[in-house]
């Protein structure tokens, strides 16, 4: 009776973890990788492993203890080349490529690679492909370009004549990488190579990486904000390990990066698609909510409200400077409605639109108060040949450009992640920054007539510098009234008092 | 009567020894040919020593372009001084493969003098791809002999504890060549993965050359 009994409570045990298997396999790990995985773990590439185990023991480690060796994925399934791949190498009588692009990625994650490709990750590069060379060349050379700038933002890869990649192109893993096969970007951003360990790439560190620093100051806010806080407290309960990784269900002590940008909570699915739910564009002179315009190819891209708003069918510009047919367009309230059912999973409704409320305003701020004031200015400075085109050779530009690229994204960036000392300290560091130095600087390229003028028209005249127009007004922050002059103020005021008082008393 | 037997006996003897056709006149020619080949044999081993030094290969403008390299390489200065010089790993061991090499090598003389303007550097850097993948067939067929001259698989122990491993099971049946060939010359790809188009652009951008020069190079020597 007894060995039978066992037989059928075994039985029954392994009856339900194959349908709890069923049952988590068809939530959110069914969609990983769609290829047969006999088409992976190729012959040749096994043999690789035993001399790298001794020439770069380090990264086999790596690749042991990753999803990939448990899969039977070998070196060479995604290091392999066609011999007319521009990169192609021979490599101990295989032919290989040294790097993995997206596409390479993409032949077992399709749809990472579908969601990635047309992200803003993958427009790290293009989009400030001009504004790049100009900081880093004039502030630097090209080899600042090289080590700092493009570690983040992209290199495009140059291969030589001679089969290697140019130095000053590789190695990089920026996220707008353009690689040889053309592809773009690059998963090793986030996911370091050779473990790609979901956990790892599911912390903020991941991300900041590259989105800490003057220009992109993530961490920073997401360290002093309560979420971060909170990850910091509880980090042991994340379960950053886990297949599943659904805000609400399988964790709740915190949100991270991933949580909100692009990770699965309650019906939202997780998406590689990283800027889809944003709706301002915050790195801006100026911020402005966004479309997204999604094309037929499945290339993507933003548009701002105050351009026209493309139709369904349409035939548009697209980033790359050919014409794409809109597919569909996502509304920057559509864009935000998504972020804010992240939200939900912890807060109520009214809780995350007030906190959305929050944000907004202060953008709104920041582009009324000194964004578009200081925009305006630089342009009269540009066109009436002040300043010469090219930029930063002269202060106020300098000053106009950390305005709004460091102190004002500092500030926008806080508010939309509840950091409530770096939104103060950036907006604190971009009024020092226009009524101390910019103006000032302003003046000093017109010459003084032209610049108070200027300066009449865009801030004076605006009801949010009127404080400008009161000089008299007295507050004792820095000072004024104190010492001798504090006695006589005082004493002049008692005098103004009884004088007062005396009038009145006079009165009646 | 005996001592002057003795004495008329004396080349009598030699000539019982001797088969009849060796007479005097063959004998001599035989000693003088034998000094001769004597001698033509010490001259090639000479002549193949000489032939190849570095000094001798560099008379020709067009080696000093590859010499240039190599002279920034290990095999140049190394830690140790043993410095291996064109013949040593270019030219076969023994007098006989040598003299072959050389004959064989004479072919690259005769492009030097009625080929094309191998001096230039240009001209040179474009063709340099040929050469290097004749020299890997040269070292394949082999077996990269003169590698082992100096090399001995199993003492090769790195700077990395891990070095000597790989060589002895990884590379357990593979040939110097196979994996090292690109050490000492301008780096070539493997034939397999060489693009002309990208070789060319890259020579071209080297000596500032205008996009399509190299090609119109290569096509006006045909």
């Amino acid at each position: 009776m007894k060995p039978s009994r066992q037989i059928s409570l075994s039985t029954l045990t392994i009856i339900v973890g194959l349908l709890s298997m069923l049952l988590i396999n068809t939530t959110a790990m069914a969609a990983k990788v769609t290829l047969n995985p006999e088409s992976w773990g190729s012959e040749e590439g096994k043999a690789c492993i035993d001399c790298h185990s001794k020439a770069s023991a380090g990264l086999t480690h790596q690749w042991k203890n990753s999803a990939h060796a448990q899969a039977n994925v070998n070196c060479l399934d995604c290091h392999q080349a066609y011999e007319d791949d521009v990169d192609a190498i021979e490599h101990e009588g295989s032919v290989i490529a040294t790097i993995v692009s997206p596409k390479d990625c993409g032949r077992c994650h399709e749809t990472e690679l579908k969601q990635q490709q047309g992200s803003v990750h993958t427009q790290a590069l293009s989009i400030i492909k001009n504004r790049m060379p100009a900081l880093s060349e004039h502030f630097g050379s090209p080899t600042i370009n090289d080590a700092g700038c493009a570690k983040c933002h992209g290199s495009k890869v140059l291969v030589r004549g001679d089969g290697t990649l140019d130095p000053a192109t590789w190695p990089n893993s920026g996220i707008g990488r353009i690689n040889p096969d053309g592809s773009v970007g690059s998963c090793s951003s986030c996911h370091g190579r050779h473990q790609f360990s979901k956990a790892q790439a599911r912390e903020p560190s991941a991300c900041i990486y590259c989105h800490s620093g003057p220009d992109s100051p993530d961490k920073e806010i997401y360290t002093t904000s309560k979420h971060g806080m909170m990850f910091d407290a509880h980090k042991s309960e994340m379960n950053m390990g886990s297949d599943q990784w659904i805000a609400g269900k399988d964790y709740s002590a915190a949100p991270t990066c991933v949580t909100c940008h692009m990770g699965a909570a309650g019906k939202m699915k997780s998406n590689h698609d990283v800027g889809m739910r944003d709706s301002w564009n915050l790195n801006a002179a100026v911020s402005e909510q966004q479309y997204l315009v999604i094309f037929e190819d499945g290339s993507k891209r933003e548009l701002s409200t105050s351009d026209p708003l493309p139709r369904k069918g349409e035939s548009i510009n697209k980033l790359d400077g050919g014409m794409g047919k809109v597919k569909a367009v996502a509304s920057p309230k559509r864009r935000r409605q998504a972020m804010t059912s992240v939200c939900l999973e912890c807060h109520s409704k009214g809780f995350a639109n007030n906190a959305m409320q929050q944000f907004d305003n202060v953008v709104e701020l920041f582009n009324k108060k000194y964004g578009e004031p200081a925009q305006a200015i630089m342009q009269e400075l540009y066109s009436e040949k002040v300043l010469t085109p090219l930029p930063f050779d002269e202060p106020v530009e300098i000053t106009y450009w950390k305005l709004w690229h460091n102190s004002g994204t500092l500030a926008r960036h806080g508010a939309a992640m509840t950091s409530p000392s770096m939104t103060w300290k950036g907006m604190n560091d971009v009024g020092s920054n226009f009524y101390g130095k910019f103006l000032g600087q302003v003046r000093d390229a017109t010459g003084k007539e032209r610049g108070d003028a200027l300066i009449k028209k865009y801030v004076n005249d605006s009801e949010h510098h009127d404080w400008l127009n009161h000089p008299d007004k007295a507050n004792p922050i820095l000072g004024f009234g104190k010492g001798k002059d504090e006695e006589t103020s005082v004493s002049e005021s008692e005098d103004a008092g009884e004088n007062a008082g005396d009038e009145k008393a006079n009165e009646d | 009567m005996q001592v002057k037997m003795l004495v008329t006996r004396k080349p009598m003897k030699i000539n019982n020894l001797l088969p009849a056709f060796i007479t005097r006149h063959v004998l001599f020619a035989l000693i003088i040919g034998g000094v001769a080949g004597i001698g033509f044999i010490l001259f090639l081993i000479e002549f193949d020593h000489f032939t190849s030094s570095e000094a001798f290969c560099t008379t020709c403008h067009s080696m000093e372009l590859s010499a240039e390299p190599y002279r920034n390489s290990v095999h140049y200065k190394p830690a140790s001084g043993v410095r291996a010089s064109c013949g040593d790993c270019h030219v076969s061991e023994g007098v006989f493969a040598a003299t072959w090499d050389h004959f064989i090598g004479g072919k690259d003389l005769i492009r030097q003098l009625f080929g094309e303007n191998y001096d230039d550097p240009v001209v040179n850097a474009l063709h340099h791809p040929e050469s290097a993948f004749a020299a890997r067939e040269w070292f394949k067929k082999n077996d990269s002999a003169t590698c082992k001259r100096c090399h001995v698989k199993e003492a090769i122990f790195g700077k990395r504890p891990d070095t000597q491993q790989i060589h002895l099971e990884d590379a357990k049946d593979k040939s110097c060549i196979e994996c090292h060939y690109n050490l000492v010359h301008r780096k070539v790809p493997h034939k397999k993965t060489f693009k002309r188009e990208a070789w060319n652009r890259m020579i071209e951008e080297e000596f500032g050359l205008e996009k399509g020069t190299a090609k119109k190079i290569l096509d006006d020597e045909e």
